[in-house]
């Protein structure tokens, strides 16, 4: 109403004035005729009232303009008092002596050896201010040629693994272990050493393959009478060996020219996967598989009776229970001496008949023809090659058959494996369980090995070592041996020791370490030093180096007639990692045909079951069992995490009535295993193939109840090996246990159309002949580029693209772990991956076609595409993941708001999201341990929960490689740049490039014929180049 | 009862004074609560605590809680998104669309279906809120300047959403709120406490009924009716372009749109007559909210039901049309893959059983209709589920196949949601006026003049 | 008001049925009147007609709002994703217009119908006051249920008291109720309560907003990912006892590139090589680092022109005899282990940049007596120097 009323007085004011100078008898209101005392009140004051007031906030009515501001300003102002300064992001501890050779924030590499497995492969430790990072392979060892296995990348791992002994621990009466000291174990065990006159000192260890931890256990011995040297393995080369020299006199089975060979038969041999030199093996089996070289191009027949990397990349498979190989190959033999190849005469082979054989084991003669088509076509060109697994006879028979063919071309005579100590036999460690018994045995030394978990039950060690009065185990980790021992010694891992290796002829490898000891652990060989050098005063660290050192110096520095000093010698050595000298090979190549008299005619029997027992590709004989990398690969065949199981086919399991994940108990005499079943399609009737070195009882939280130990199964009084063993019962349970793979089988059981992944276009193939006959066979989808209704943007400069050469990706998985070392992926659990939430960026896709009973097998590596057109860009609301102008589809994990919609949206489903802050939800914050958080890389963020992530193409290493580039003034280059998962692949499966750079090697295969896009209807535009597959099979199929 | 078409219907039965109306709209107000209401409100206030404490846990630990995973990255949160969206377009259908086409019927439940579309739209609002990993950082969406001086990004459905979403909600709270001023006046005149009164008089606005007002609030109530019509169609296309725009197949559909709007008023009805039925019995206004209203109402789900059930054919006859591979594959594994069963679940709530509103004894039967009212809300759920997680289960590489097995977690957020819904439902049915009094006493009988009165001298 | 005694402010007419009040309406108009107002329970149709009110302009807010919307939102978009900060995103254009469509329809919507309801509010209620004197009259309670009501204001001009009633009375109102303004009311603005309430939402807000910016933003998951769980350059280590994350490369060891130096300052190193040709590159980084780490003490040309100014005794010209007939071997030996006063640069300058310095003096050196064809040559590399600066 004050509106209403000022208005009315106002007008009435104007009017007046107006008046005042006008006729007075004019009038507009009787008010104003007859002089209203109101108005000429109203007529004092100019304004209405309230307007000239000075401004009281009180006096001001309602809620006015005026008051309102009062009241915003009052509240703004006393809100204000809460903002203040920023609390400090923590503190910055520089060197205090700046070492010469870091720079911070850059790495440095070591050349150094990896002794994960028996090859020894060089490589270069990857280290930011003196911390290990990250494994690459060394270019210049002989044997890797600069690649790395998975293992080799996880054992950086366990180097930060929490759970590592710190203290050396004592047993008390009471059977528990107390911390104690170095100089107390010291002097209590050189009592009992130099006690023991007369009865045994057994050192029990892994393989020994460095000369100068030899000549340690040398003097050691030479100290102490007693001392005796025991070696095993998990998995042997004996029977291998042994048939060797039966046949060729001495030495060991040679290295052979896998690269030169036409065909490759594989007899129950995993070569690409878990056996003999993996990593040398692979990479010259994929010089066999070169696209642009088809001449060359080998075929590979894979004889086998569980589905192994091998089987999957054979171009011919054939299933067969491993005990019947023997059969198989002396059917071959037969079939080659009909067609005119003499075989000596001193054995019979009636007995065995291809056709009776392919009839009784239902398989292919037509495949059968072709081998022994193949075989005598290429003799001297081809390898039949016999898993370590088989029987003696059964190598001497390969022997044979090599040598009949010519084969013997292709074993390498320039070079040789070469064994520091040749490994104990069966019976040594027989011999060494009855004096235990006898009491003959005063101390047993675990020189960095777990014979209790790893000896065969019937040898019953464990309870033997109860008699012995001290048991010492040196190990990193405590196991089932440290568990029994009286002294646990904690040792450094591989990345803290000194070492030189030599496990062919020709050349040395040295491992020098790359960060002192984290715990107040010792290096196994200075402990024994220790005990020689008699009651030490004090520990020098230093002590094996200076050691190692002095005998290079004494013994290896004068043979290799070098010219540079010692010190220079020995700085190149360190610094190149290998040192080579020159060997010559001796041993004959005569074949001794007395020993054949060992081959009989043993037939198989059909209806038994077999167990056929192999290494497992995750845990190795168990020593990776506390490893999540490990644990967390998928396994490359079934694509199980975190267990073993019972493969078996599909016909048998039906004939024991069971599914995948049922438990059955398998009864060999003297022990029963309970183990759940996973149907494995291509495994052998009555075949029960198992993977060792899972289901270890003592083990950090990591390797917990993860799977099961079917050691106690082997056995070395068995008529086939100790690793292929005939069960006489096995039962179905009503037990079931949860087995979890990153490919959901219960889904792809549900796919109702057959060969989906052809049909999608998702896997491409051809066969060699196709590809020879019309180079443009591969449908080349040529409506490219012009399906967009936008014209495209240009990346002008460097535009980032892969290649994957599925000739040659044999599926290993390496490349997995190896991205999951660079770019800090967590961990996150069994449990995690039973609802499909792993994190892994990179994963090797694996598809069967045909029949269960014979499939073929397609490999992919699914990773971020890095479409140009990317569907996942589109959607994302906040703009978290947008397109750089080098072509990636960048991820921005600060912006990301965790909507998941560019997951649903990509069709690759490569995109990972942090469900839960898997650091600290994995076995509740195992990964968030101090010291575990120092393996992750630098130079990537680790993400918090909440947050989408995926594959970059490595983009801090194009980053560093652009700032290399920009210092040296020089354009950045697409060779500039490897990716983790490239400096991995065995094969060089994987190709990474500048897209622009028509000249590069990469552009031949980015434009090459074979190669396609997955998807590519979509026009998302990947940056990921495929080259199909050409599997070397004749046309017509069989 | 039998009523005949060719006149129009009766709207309040029994032809009560003005002053009735205003004692039958107003008691639930004014009387003391029953047992029988806190009964309600209590069980609806344990749902809602439920999901209060799933959402903190949610929170704390994050999404994994949920049964999410990749491929199913979007399941239970997002289906509870589109269902409440859905259920909120009856009412601005009601108000507006029936509004603008003169059917005066709707007064009786206009005002309820507002409210309830307001519900709706709060219920759907915390999904798309919650189901992030980082809910903290949900501003992100919005268009602010910021020191990354970054944008959204305008091309993502999700902001598409936003704003539609945020849209719906403000002109769906303004449109019931203008309606409620005269009511608000009216209760402000009526109210003897003096906490009421202050309370009702400033939501009033001061409001007169003076009809200098009376002709600009009409106009504008005139406006916002003929602007909330195409709002009300869009939202729910802005919603099903979350999952058209994508190229999921089962998503990538271009009858989503219209598909997903009739769903929407499918549903919404349904949820509207679900609500009614027991609030004419509770507060007895059998004689404003007729059964005429219920058949009216039927004969709408009627009609959008087939609708829906004709969206279903499509679907079918585009996957073997499309020639596509992935759709084919894609919409058989709906119908007989591992979530087989929601579908036929869907098909039959949404397609079989709305068919017996063809009967009109069905139509004008309360315990019938409530049933399949609710049916039709399950069916609807399971419409969204069933587009969202069977497609995302299994899309185009079958080695990142994988199920969705739904938590405890995911059931609780869902329960909390419609404690959420009956609660305001419940406070708002105590507190405010269920229907609106100036416009039902507008079309009462001899509500108007009959003008004779102007000419007689 | 100031003055206390009660004005009028009009005189209300309740009538019982809508035919009455559209008859008396219209005679009201007919009789002259202005301020004056029909209320109703709800809108009578024929009303305005009756009072000769035009239709509502309001429309026209919502149209030229609609319209703003629209292009606001529009151009907006366009600024943001093609000018502020444009990014490729999806292989899209930057202003692809067919995805802005929804928005610019819903914000168009947004802001028609928020201004509307604002105009209705602020024009029709002229909001923010909603207090009036017909409130809580007997006159206001009964048209707001089911009465019908006339109200002339006394500032209408033909208002008389006594008059006004009659009329009202005589047009079959059965009730008349004069009406008063109601006394202004004004609040303190610093009484205590009032002061309290700042002061709460004060302490609320200050409190908010400082646990917000210097507590939960340095609490994972809220910190942006500023804690990162890795071992950082120069990061605090809470595992090793020295609290340095950063470790020493152990003793004895090399890393590759990093051969050791196996001299000492006093060993002859005559025939320790070069291994570096002086390539361009070469003489580039060599120039470098002279220039970084040689020249402050022997000048820019290793003239012994000390940019010090003898706060440093300075270094000796290396273009001396002596320095000249210095081998390769013996100048590294010296930038390594360094000599009287000079320190060594082993830790600044790695083994290939002292090489590359080396070089770098070489050049300087015979750069002071030049054999006739390196006049060719230094032109090139000046001719070069000047690309690289131009460039």
């Amino acid at each position: 109403m004050q509106k209403n009323d000022t208005q009315k007085e106002l007008e009435k004011l104007g009017m007046s004035e107006q008046k005042e100078e006008k006729d007075p008898n004019y009038w507009r209101s009787f008010k104003e005729l007859f002089q209203d005392k109101s108005l000429l009140e109203l007529k004092r004051h100019e304004f209405g009232e309230g307007v000239t007031e000075d401004f009281d906030p009180s006096n001001l009515k309602g809620i006015s303009r005026r008051k309102f501001l009062t009241l915003v300003g009052a509240s703004a102002a006393l809100a204000a008092a809460g903002c203040s300064e920023y609390r400090n992001k923590g503190d910055i501890v520089p060197y205090n002596k700046m070492p010469e050779d870091v720079v911070v924030g850059n790495s440095n590499y070591y050349a150094s050896t990896s002794t994960a497995c028996r090859t020894g492969c060089g490589v270069l430790i990857k280290t930011r201010e003196g911390r290990p990072i990250k494994v690459d392979g060394n270019p210049d060892h002989p044997i890797s040629k600069g690649k790395t296995c998975a293992k080799c990348q996880a054992s950086i791992l366990s180097l930060y693994d929490p759970e590592r002994l710190q203290e050396p621990m004592k047993k008390t009466q009471n059977g528990s272990f107390i911390n104690t000291t170095w100089k107390v174990v010291d002097d209590d065990i050189i009592d009992l050493l130099s006690k023991a006159e007369g009865r045994q000192i057994a050192v029990i260890t892994h393989t020994i393959n460095s000369p100068t931890t030899k000549k340690v256990l040398d003097d050691f011995a030479e100290k102490y009478p007693g001392v005796k040297i025991y070696s095993y393995e998990l998995f042997d080369e004996h029977l291998r060996d042994s048939a060797w020299r039966k046949c060729y006199g001495s030495g060991s089975f040679p290295i052979l020219k896998w690269n030169e060979a036409k065909i490759i038969v594989g007899l129950e041999a995993d070569f690409l996967g878990s056996e003999g030199d993996k990593v040398e093996t692979a990479r010259l089996f994929s010089e066999g598989r070169e696209v642009n070289n088809l001449d060359k191009f080998n075929r590979l027949y894979v004889i086998e009776g569980n589905m192994t990397i091998t089987g999957m990349n054979a171009d011919y498979r054939i299933r067969l229970r491993p005990d019947a190989q023997y059969e198989f190959v002396m059917s071959l033999l037969n079939e080659i001496s009909k067609h005119g190849v003499s075989i000596p005469a001193n054995i019979s082979l009636r007995s065995f008949n291809l056709e009776s054989f392919s009839a009784k084991h239902n398989v292919s003669i037509k495949k059968l023809n072709h081998l022994i088509k193949d075989l005598l076509e290429n003799r001297g060109k081809s390898i039949v090659y016999a898993g370590r697994t088989l029987p003696e006879k059964v190598h001497i028979a390969v022997n044979l058959l090599n040598e009949v063919l010519g084969n013997t071309e292709l074993y390498r005579k320039d070079v040789s494996i070469h064994n520091v100590i040749s490994l104990s036999s069966y019976d040594d460690f027989s011999n060494l369980t009855q004096q235990i018994k006898n009491g003959e045995v005063a101390v047993v030394i675990h020189f960095d090995s777990n014979p209790v978990f790893h000896l065969p039950k019937e040898l019953d060690y464990e309870n033997a070592l109860k008699k012995v009065p001290c048991v010492i185990s040196l190990t990193g980790n405590k196991n089932e041996s440290s568990l029994n021992s009286n002294f646990v010694l904690p040792i450094n891992h591989d990345f803290e020791s000194w070492g030189d290796f030599k496990t062919r002829t020709g050349f040395y490898s040295m491992q020098q370490p790359v960060i002192d000891p984290i715990f107040n652990s010792r290096q196994k060989e200075a402990i024994l030093l220790n005990w020689i050098n008699g009651k030490p005063v004090y520990y020098d660290p230093m002590v094996y180096h200076k050691y190692l050192k002095q005998n290079w110096q004494q013994n290896i520095y004068p043979t290799t007639k070098s010219k540079l000093s010692f010190n220079e010698f020995w700085n190149a050595g360190l610094h190149d990692g290998v040192i080579f000298i020159d060997e010559s090979v001796s041993g004959s190549t005569t074949f001794n045909t007395d020993a054949l008299s060992v081959l009989d005619q043993e037939k198989s029997d059909n209806s038994t079951y077999v167990l056929l027992l192999r290494e497992g590709y995750q845990s190795g004989d168990g020593r990776f069992l506390n490893n999540g990398w490990m644990l967390e690969l998928p396994h490359p065949v079934s694509k199980v995490t975190w267990d073993n199981y019972a493969a078996i086919s599909n016909s048998t399991a039906k004939a024991l009535n069971v599914k995948s994940n049922d438990v059955i108990s398998i009864n060999t005499p003297g022990t029963n295993l309970k183990i759940p079943v996973f149907i494995q399609p291509g495994a052998a009737d009555n075949t029960i193939a198992i993977e060792l070195g899972f289901g270890r009882k003592v083990v950090g939280v990591v390797g917990e109840g993860v799977g099961f130990d079917a050691i106690p199964l082997m056995s070395y009084s068995n008529s086939h090996s100790p690793w292929i063993i005939s069960a006489s019962n096995i039962l179905k349970t009503d037990e079931n246990y949860k087995l979890v793979s990153t490919i959901d089988h219960h889904m792809m059981e549900e796919v109702r159309e057959k060969n989906i992944a052809e049909k999608r276009k998702i896997i491409q193939e051809g066969t060699v002949k196709e590809y020879k006959r019309n180079s443009k066979f591969l449908s080349k989808k040529n409506e490219k580029n012009n399906l967009s209704i936008y014209n495209e943007h240009d990346y002008p400069g460097v535009k980032w693209g892969m290649v994957v050469d599925l000739n040659k990706c044999i599926g290993c998985g390496e490349c997995v772990v190896a991205c999951v070392a660079e770019n800090n992926i967590p961990v996150v659990g069994k449990d995690q991956v039973a609802v499909s939430r792993e994190m892994q960026w990179l994963r090797v896709d694996r598809y069967y076609s045909g029949s269960i009973d014979d499939p073929k097998v397609s490999n992919e590596l699914m990773l971020c595409q890095q479409c140009d057109n990317a569907p996942c860009e589109n959607v994302c609301p906040v703009a978290a993941t947008t397109h750089s102008p080098d072509g990636l589809n960048q991820m921005v994990y600060n912006r990301c708001v965790g909507t998941r919609y560019c997951s649903n949206n990509c069709p690759y489903k490569v995109r990972r999201f942090n469900f839960f802050n898997y650091r600290d939800h994995f076995k509740n914050g195992y990964q968030q341990s101090n010291l575990l958080s120092l393996v992750y890389n630098p130079e990537v963020t680790v993400r918090s929960r909440g947050v989408m992530e995926k594959c970059t193409f490595c983009i801090q290493r194009i980053m560093e490689a652009r700032s290399e580039a920009i210092k040296e003034h020089r354009p950045l280059k697409g060779s500039d740049v490897t990716t983790a998962c490239q400096d991995a692949c065995n094969t060089n499966a994987i190709k990474f490039g500048d897209i622009n750079d028509k000249e590069s090697e990469f552009y031949k295969f980015r434009e090459h014929e074979l190669g396609y896009y997955v998807l590519e209807d979509l026009n998302t535009k990947p940056n990921v180049t495929y080259i199909a597959k050409l599997r070397n099979t004749d046309a017509e199929e069989i | 009862m039998t009523n005949d078409y060719s006149v129009d219907m009766v709207i309040v039965e029994g032809n009560p004074k003005l002053r009735d109306i205003d004692e039958a709209v107003i008691a639930p107000i004014e009387k003391k609560a029953s047992k029988k209401y806190f009964i309600a409100l209590s069980i609806t206030g344990t749902l809602l605590m439920i999901g209060a404490v799933c959402i903190t846990l949610t929170f704390y630990y994050g999404i994994g809680l949920w049964g999410n995973n990749i491929p199913n990255a979007w399941a239970f949160a997002i289906t509870n998104f589109v269902f409440w969206i859905g259920i909120g377009h009856a009412g601005t259908l009601i108000s507006a669309i029936l509004y603008l086409l003169r059917q005066h019927w709707r007064n009786g439940v206009a005002r309820f279906a507002e409210a309830m579309t307001i519900f709706a739209v709060m219920c759907a609002g915390i999904f798309p809120i919650i189901h992030t990993g980082r809910p903290w950082l949900a501003g992100y969406l919005l268009p602010y300047p910021n020191q990354h001086s970054i944008w959204p990004n305008f091309v993502s459905p999700l902001v598409w959403d936003v704003f539609a979403v945020s849209t719906y909600f403000t002109v769906s709270l303004i449109f019931w709120y203008i309606g409620l001023i005269p009511d608000f006046a009216t209760l402000r005149d009526k109210a003897v406490t003096k906490a009421k009164k202050f309370i009702y008089s400033f939501f009033s606005l001061g409001w007169r009924h003076s009809n200098r007002h009376w002709r600009h609030y009409e106009k504008v109530y005139m406006i916002l009716a003929g602007i909330a019509t195409p709002l009300v169609l869009s939202v729910h296309t802005v919603v099903s372009w979350d999952f058209a725009a994508s190229i999921i197949p089962g998503w990538h559909s271009t009858i989503f749109p219209p598909y997903f709007v009739a769903g929407a008023i499918f549903s919404g009805f349904a949820m509207v007559s679900t609500v009614l039925i027991f609030v004419r019995k509770i507060f007895n206004m059998e004689h404003i909210i007729t059964l005429n209203h219920i058949e009216k109402m039927n004969q709408v789900i009627l009609l959008t039901g087939s609708m829906v059930g004709y969206a279903y054919i499509i679907e079918w006859f585009m996957a073997w049309y499309s020639g596509s591979t992935f759709e084919l594959f894609e919409t058989v594994h709906r119908a007989f893959g591992i979530y087989g069963w929601a579908y036929w679940l869907m098909v039959s709530c949404n397609v079989i059983f709305p068919q017996l509103f063809w009967l009109k004894k069905v139509r004008r039967s309360i315990p019938i209709t409530l049933a399949i009212v609710i049916l039709v809300n399950v069916g609807m759920w399971f419409e969204r589920f069933v587009i969202i997680v069977s497609s995302l289960s299994q899309d185009f590489l079958p080695t990142s196949w994988a199920a969705f097995v739904p938590t405890i977690y995911d059931f609780g957020i869902l329960l909390g949601s419609f404690g959420l819904f009956f609660t305001l439902i419940l406070l708002f049915a105590k507190t405010l006026p269920v229907i609106s009094i100036s416009e039902l006493k507008g079309v009462m009988r001899d509500a108007q003049p009959t003008h004779q009165g102007v000419d007689h001298e | 008001m100031s003055n206390n005694q009660k004005q009028l402010y009009a005189i209300g007419a309740l009538f019982d049925s809508p035919d009455k009040i559209i008859y008396a309406a219209n005679k009201i108009r007919e009789a002259g009147f202005v301020n004056y107002d029909v209320n109703t329970p709800y809108p009578i149709h024929g009303m305005d007609k009756a009072m000769g009110l035009k239709s509502s302009k309001i429309g026209y807010v919502t149209l030229f709002a609609g319209f703003f919307g629209a292009s606001f939102i529009l151009s907006f978009m366009w600024w943001t994703l093609s000018v502020s900060y444009p990014l490729v995103i999806g292989g899209k254009p930057y202003f692809p217009l067919p995805a802005f469509v929804p928005i610019t329809f819903e914000f168009t919507v947004l802001s028609a119908v928020v201004s509307t309801a604002i105009a209705l509010i602020a024009v029709a209620f002229n909001f923010p006051y909603n207090s009036h004197p017909l409130h809580d009259s007997y006159y206001m309670k009964n048209v707001s249920s089911d009465k019908f009501g006339i109200v002339i204001e006394a500032i209408d001009e033909k208002f008389k008291k006594e008059d006004t009633e009659n009329l009202l009375k005589s047009l079959g109102a059965y009730f008349t109720e004069l009406i008063y303004k109601p006394e202004e009311k004004t609040f303190k603005i610093f009484e205590p309560k009032f002061l309290a309430f700042l002061l709460i939402i004060a302490l609320i807000t200050s409190g908010s907003t400082y646990v917000t910016l210097n507590k939960l933003m340095y609490m994972p998951p809220f910190d942006f990912m500023l804690h990162q769980n890795r071992g950082n350059a120069q990061a605090k280590s809470n595992f090793f006892y020295n609290t340095r994350e950063m470790r020493n490369p152990v003793k004895g060891t090399v890393a590759q590139g990093y051969i050791p130096y196996p001299f000492n300052a006093t060993d002859s190193t005559e025939y320790f090589a070069d291994p570096l040709l002086p390539t361009m590159e070469v003489l580039r980084l060599g120039q470098k680092k002279f220039l970084t780490f040689c020249s402050p003490c022997h000048g820019n040309y290793a003239d012994g022109n000390s940019r010090l100014q003898g706060q440093f005794p300075p270094g000796p010209t290396l273009h001396s005899q002596q320095v000249i007939n210095y081998s390769d071997g013996k100048i590294y030996n010296i930038i390594t282990n360094g000599q009287n006063v000079m320190p060594s640069y082993a830790r600044q300058i790695n083994s290939n940049e002292r090489w590359a310095i080396i070089n770098y003096i070489r050049v300087l050196q015979r750069a002071q007596n030049p054999k006739p064809e390196d006049f060719s040559a230094i032109k090139e590399i000046k001719k070069e120097n000047d690309d690289n600066a131009s460039n």
